[in-house]
């Protein structure tokens, strides 16, 4: 038994910010979802009964992602001005090929069913043992691995190419967001 | 992604394990940010500067801004929403200002005449850093708020005259429009004081928030 350093946790931000990309589907809300999980884990002294700290960071991503599920219905949706809409993204890496294979794989696994994309989440991308995930999601481990290997199944043919098809060009709506023109108010 | 996509469950596997993008620089900081919230031994940024010193520490603001603003620091890209909200949501590069001694609902930091405000006893907002950039040839600064476990915004005023605001969710308070909207997940109020633009952004704070924060007006002393 001991007690959680906080100075230790900052090792697994970007294993966390995947998993979280993995479950919600857009860096921007997992974002959220890691800093509202470190938030929780770090809102009082932890006590870890020889479990690894991942495991711990785990269960408490599982907890906040479901618990944003039900909370997400109830947020106000904005639309972005069209420069934000059009414009890259600055942020995650000097490798864009791979942040793009992230982006492709990520946003399929943020499709499965919750019990699927947890169970990928938690083995997969976080690395956890069986065992493990098994304890931080709360199932058997029989069951966990059934849902794992639906979970790669369904990733596998959702990744699959589509046949060609014929499509109309889509134009981006800008209603709403909020832009600066140059001149006086 | 590769020319053939990964069919078996041992090909996903390896797909899946092999993605190492690294979390934003941004969340690293607000986590960082977090964590020596928590352990205030460790390296907690330096507190903001109630020392009595806010003559010196404003003169000491203003030196580095024109050090920063005359050599292009922050790049001069073109003003827009999303890149005015950037430099709310990067780190500071200078120290918090501190209390105005003569105005105790005003930080010792201006922009043209337009103060920021002191929020720490209102809202528990403390000052937290600041930084100065320059977009599309205008003077940027940001002045940064932290608040209990990790909250954090930053408030920009632009110099010069204000650009037309046009769009976004309208919501009026004593005859001043604040326009709200959402950038990268930040939500986002941007709004006029005495025809300076100002943007306040941050992760995590909802538009009541922000709207009670950007439409504060201690007994009449910060003018919207």
């Amino acid at each position: 038994m001991r007690t959680l350093d906080p100075q230790s946790l900052s090792k697994h931000v970007d294993r966390l910010y995947r998993a979280a990309w993995a479950l919600c589907g857009s860096r921007e809300d997992a974002e959220d979802l890691v800093q509202e999980t470190f938030a929780r884990v770090l809102s009082r002294p932890r006590v870890l009964r020889g479990d690894d700290e991942l495991y711990y960071l785990m269960r408490v991503l599982r907890n906040t992602f479901l618990t944003s599920l039900r909370t997400a219905s109830r947020r106000p949706v904005t639309a972005a001005a069209i420069e934000d809409a059009v414009a890259a993204d600055p942020r995650p890496t000097n490798r864009p090929e791979q942040a793009y294979e992230a982006q492709e794989v990520y946003a399929t696994i943020a499709q499965l069913p919750d019990n699927f994309r947890l169970a990928i989440v938690a083995v997969d991308v976080l690395g956890l043992s069986y065992r493990e995930a098994a304890r931080a999601l709360h199932v058997r481990e029989a069951t966990l691995t059934t849902r794992l290997f639906r979970a790669r199944k369904q990733v596998a043919e959702r990744l699959a190419p589509e046949p060609p098809r014929r499509e109309g060009r889509r134009e981006e709506n800008n209603a709403g967001g909020v832009m600066f023109t140059e001149g006086a108010p | 992604m590769s020319e053939r996509p990964p069919q078996s469950e041992s090909e996903i596997v390896e797909l899946v394990r092999s993605i190492d993008v690294p979390a934003p620089r941004e969340l690293h900081r607000r986590i960082d940010a977090l964590i020596a919230e928590r352990a205030p031994a460790a390296r907690r940024p330096a507190a903001p500067l109630r020392l009595g010193l806010a003559g010196a520490l404003a003169l000491a603001v203003i030196a580095v801004a024109l050090v920063v603003g005359l050599s292009g620091g922050g790049g001069g890209s073109a003003l827009t929403l999303r890149s005015a909200v950037a430099l709310t949501l990067r780190s500071p590069t200078m120290p918090a200002p501190t209390q105005n001694p003569h105005n105790a609902t005003e930080l010792a930091a201006d922009v043209e005449g337009v103060a920021f405000p002191y929020w720490e006893d209102s809202f528990g907002w403390r000052a937290a850093g600041a930084r100065v950039d320059r977009l599309g040839g205008r003077k940027v600064t940001t002045v940064f708020y932290a608040r209990g476990h990790g909250q954090w915004i930053g408030y920009a005023i632009v110099a010069g005259a204000a650009p037309q605001i046009g769009g976004g969710i309208v919501r009026e308070r004593e005859g001043t429009s604040y326009r709200f909207s959402s950038v990268d997940g930040a939500s986002v109020v941007t709004w006029l004081r005495e025809g300076h633009l100002c943007v306040v952004a941050g992760h995590g704070v909802d538009e009541a928030a922000l709207m009670a924060l950007a439409s504060w007006r201690e007994r009449g002393t910060l003018t919207a």
